[in-house]
């Protein structure tokens, strides 16, 4: 990994949570680097997706902090580290199956202005309404780029699990966050789409997107990610290139050989 | 005839605003809210106890400020909506689903127990009544012509309330409180402060509520307990699930034939053969009946169209559609 | 200090009435992960039947069995006309709680199409109250609570000992393991329905003649106490539920002695709503919330 002059996007130092008497993390630290991809991996159990809804505060951590452009993200709420620019995925996808998928890609932009129950009844000023049009004009691009164009007006929940994860792509590229965290963006998804997921996660980086990848498809991991992070038991034990990882021997016990056979 | 048109279209406007405030709650937002009666019953006391003088010994009841009616009536929304804001704090802060419907079910029973008991409130079991043809006098109406009057204040109303729903279905602020119900996780992940949006949701639908509260008293004159049966309810819910939930044509649609069963089945059940010696006899039982055709019409539309005769409506996109590589198939 | 233990005297009996209602719901909350919104409606056709039976026998104890059995017939009827078929179709828990409302406005209607709306008085002799100890009660009151502990009793034998409670319990924790280990959910569901129907139809009786008189709509606000006490206790969690009734019933009776007992059911709620915005899991788990947690 070159040492980079920029932050790092992300900071993690000292992340735990327990339930009940079991700790999922337990003093987890990393950082990940800005503009790459990282990956996070690890065996079933080592405490990723915990991490996630810690960093993204969906849980609340017993100890540590994160640290992201500068702010300490623990104990906010989900929807403000969001505003702040950290969007994460979930392992179903999930879309907002009733609305359209170009209703799903539009309402990935949160406004505070527009969305006021006063814009609500009284209409958008003119300012506003130019912002809405050109943002629905980004909207059907971005939708045009994932190929989704013909299903815009389809029900979102109608959709395969494939198509569902390239509406949520869709949804990161619409909303721009500065740091994306996917959670298993290939859990359920046929692998022929892997290389234009791939492609997509590219994509979010060359446009200004830091990401970090969790996924047990380590082909994929391979393929998308600069730097990777290793998890087991709750806490990191590895870290850096994929190629280094494979003769890490605390990687190959933690996988029990699955690393060897990638 | 025409006096049983008229009052048959005053109902069915203040009840249909009743069904577009429900909508907002449940239909929008997601949330069986078993609580919104109550707002209702909020808006119509406060209108009487504001437009009436003060109380007569031996009845009891706060205010008796004989205000304006216009003045009752915003006044009682803003109490409507305060209420709804008390109980939406608690039961939207953490809970969902059933749990959910369940406090919202105790909030109104809450509700409804203490102005049927606490009599310095709103004269206990009695009630409050006196509303005499609010605003006639400004018009000069006389009793013959003012139910043509309120038949046509109430129909406006319920044209204005469905514009105010239609500009929210369409607008961000609608969209944003679909998300909420469509799926929470993904709208916290993409910004939205669901307590926040959900509470605004909620008063809203509140405050339609007392609204359809403050007008059907002006309707009643009067309002007390009898006024909360759990026929008038169900009707209620059911015509917003009737109807379509998330869609304010199917919401009026609902109202329109619920409206239109529970009518015309108190009219012709009593014709059936042998049901009408029973009507004079045992007359609760005719509503009974009545009540349970209501009851099946609810479950069996629950299990073969819960979505409603007509669904919610999506924006369609009517742009042409560019060609690029990479088409899905 | 003795009308303290003078009115946990009463408690109990209340409590007894509570506990067995509870129980019954519970376990239909169990079996098949929904609040049946007309399970008072089974102890309301329970007392109907008792009365029935009474008028014609003059027997109180087939008028229990009368009360047990109606009540077996009529939960064993929701579970197999409504509530089983809205789950095999996938119905959201909200759709078939909604269903189960609908379901009790049905039933009340149509008691009252049989029996007429007004009040129907029914006492049994409760016999002289005595002292027990620093409680007085009347040997009716005794007649209950032991009846309510010895069923507790049989049902806890049931769960734990049967190969049907072992299905039971299979079941209420996993339906689709359950499935896969050759247990057919739908019978136990169908069998649990019928056992707490037996127990609810029963307490409708000692209710009814507890109050002294009952009609369509009883059991619907006795029912809205009895989701107090099962959510108290952890819906689903059948014992923790009949520790819940007790609390509930204790605090109802004092309650009733100093404010107005019309305020119960108000006060009942209020309890409910402390209970589930602090401990929605039950008094007796610990749940941490936030909404996603």
């Amino acid at each position: 990994m070159s040492a980079t002059a920029t932050a790092p996007a992300l900071v993690v130092r000292g992340l735990t949570k327990h339930f009940g008497g079991v700790y999922a993390v337990e003093d987890c630290s990393f950082e990940a680097p800005s503009g790459q991809v990282t990956g996070l991996i690890g065996p079933n159990g080592a405490g990723k997706s915990t991490a996630i809804d810690l960093i993204s505060g969906f849980k609340l951590p017993d100890r540590g902090t994160v640290l992201f452009k500068g702010r300490a993200l623990e104990g906010l709420p989900p929807h403000v580290i969001s505003r702040l620019g950290l969007i994460r995925t979930f392992q179903a996808p999930r879309e907002w199956p009733g609305l359209t998928v170009l209703e799903n890609v539009v309402m990935a932009r949160w406004n505070s202005g527009r969305e006021s129950f006063l814009r609500g009844v009284v209409g958008l000023g003119r300012a506003q309404r130019g912002t809405a049009a050109s943002e629905l004009v980004r909207a059907r691009e971005i939708l045009d780029e994932f190929g989704l164009a013909n299903l815009r007006n389809e029900r979102a929940g109608n959709l395969s699990g494939g198509q569902k994860r390239l509406v949520e792509f869709a949804r990161i590229r619409m909303a721009q966050p500065e740091l994306v965290i996917l959670d298993e963006p290939m859990g359920g998804v046929n692998p022929v789409l892997g290389e234009r997921m791939a492609l997509a996660i590219e994509a979010f980086v060359a446009t200004g997107t830091s990401v970090i990848v969790v996924e047990h498809n380590l082909p994929f991991i391979e393929r998308v990610t600069q730097h990777v992070i290793v998890m087991a038991l709750g806490t990191v034990i590895a870290e850096g290139p994929f190629e280094s990882l494979r003769s890490n021997q605390d990687v190959i016990d933690a996988y029990l050989g699955e690393v060897v056979q990638a | 005839m025409t006096n049983y048109i008229v009052s048959i279209l005053t109902e069915g406007a203040i009840f249909g605003i009743m069904a577009l405030g429900l909508n907002v709650i449940w239909g929008w937002s997601g949330d069986f809210d078993l609580a919104y009666y109550g707002y209702v019953a909020v808006g119509a006391y406060m209108t009487i106890v504001l437009t009436v003088g003060p109380a007569a010994a031996p009845a009891q009841y706060i205010l008796g400020l004989q205000l304006p009616y216009p003045l009752a009536v915003v006044i009682a929304v803003i109490t409507a909506m305060a209420v709804g804001l008390v109980v939406g704090l608690i039961a939207l802060r953490h809970l969902r689903g059933i749990y959910f419907s369940i406090v919202t079910l105790g909030a109104v029973y809450v509700m409804y127990v203490f102005a049927g008991q606490y009599v310095p409130l709103f004269d206990g079991y009695n009630g409050v009544f006196g509303l005499f043809n609010p605003m006639g006098d400004w018009f000069g109406l006389d009793i013959y012509e003012y139910p043509w009057f309120l038949m046509g204040l109430c129909l406006l109303m319920f044209a204005l309330v469905f514009l105010l729903m239609w500009r929210i279905s369409g607008s961000r602020f609608g969209m944003a409180l679909r998300t909420l119900r469509e799926d929470e996780r993904a709208a916290a992940a993409f910004g939205r402060d669901i307590y926040r949006l959900k509470l605004k949701g909620y008063v809203l639908g509140a405050g339609v509520g007392g609204f359809a509260g403050a007008l059907f008293a002006a309707y009643l004159s009067a309002f007390n307990t009898s006024a909360w049966s759990p026929v008038e309810i169900i009707v209620l819910y059911s015509a917003v699930l009737v109807g379509g939930r998330g869609n304010i044509w199917g919401v009026a649609l609902g109202v329109l034939i619920m409206g239109l069963l529970v009518q015309e089945s108190t009219r012709f059940l009593p014709e059936l053969p042998g049901l009408g010696e029973l009507n004079t006899l045992h007359p609760e039982v005719l509503l009974a009946l009545r009540g349970v055709v209501i009851g099946l019409v609810l479950v069996l539309f629950l299990r073969f169209r819960p979505q409603g005769l007509l669904p919610e409506r999506r924006f369609v996109d009517k742009q042409p559609v560019l060609d690029t590589a990479l088409q899905t198939a | 200090m003795n009308e303290a233990l003078l009115t946990l005297g009463f408690a109990l009996v209340t409590a007894s009435i509570l506990a067995l209602s509870a129980v019954a719901f519970t376990l239909e909350y169990a079996v098949t992960n929904v609040a049946n919104v007309s399970h008072g409606e089974i102890l309301t056709v329970g007392a109907y039947a008792a009365y029935l039976v009474h008028e014609r026998t003059g027997n109180a104890i087939a008028a229990a069995i009368a009360a047990a059995l109606a009540g077996g017939f009529a939960a064993l009827l929701m579970q197999a006309a409504v509530i089983g078929p809205f789950i095999r179709f996938g119905a959201t828990p909200t759709i078939v709680f909604i269903a189960t409302l609908g379901m009790s406005f049905v039933i009340q209607n149509t008691l009252v199409i049989f029996f007429g709306a007004a009040n129907v008085a029914y006492t049994l002799d409760p016999g002289a109250p005595q002292h027990l100890g620093p409680f007085l009660l009347t040997p009716l009151d005794l007649e209950i609570i032991a009846s309510a502990i010895a069923i507790t009793f049989v049902l806890y034998l049931i769960i734990s000992r049967t190969k049907f409670g072992k299905a039971l319990r299979a079941v209420s924790q996993n339906r689709e393991l359950a499935r896969v280990t050759g247990i057919n959910a739908t019978r136990v569901a169908a069998a649990t329905f019928f056992l707490a129907g037996l127990i609810a139809g029963y307490a409708g009786f000692i209710l009814a003649e507890s109050v002294g008189s009952f009609n369509p709509y009883f059991g619907f606000s006795f029912f809205l106490i009895t989701l107090t006490a099962a959510v108290a206790g952890g819906l689903g969690k059948a014992f923790g539920t009949m520790v819940g009734a007790v609390l509930v019933g204790i605090i109802l009776e004092f309650a009733g002695g100093y404010i107005s007992a019309s305020y119960n059911l108000a006060f009942a709620f209020a309890i409910l709503a402390i209970v589930i915005l602090v401990r929605p899991r039950g008094l007796f788990t610990n749940a941490r919330r936030t909404v996603f947690e």
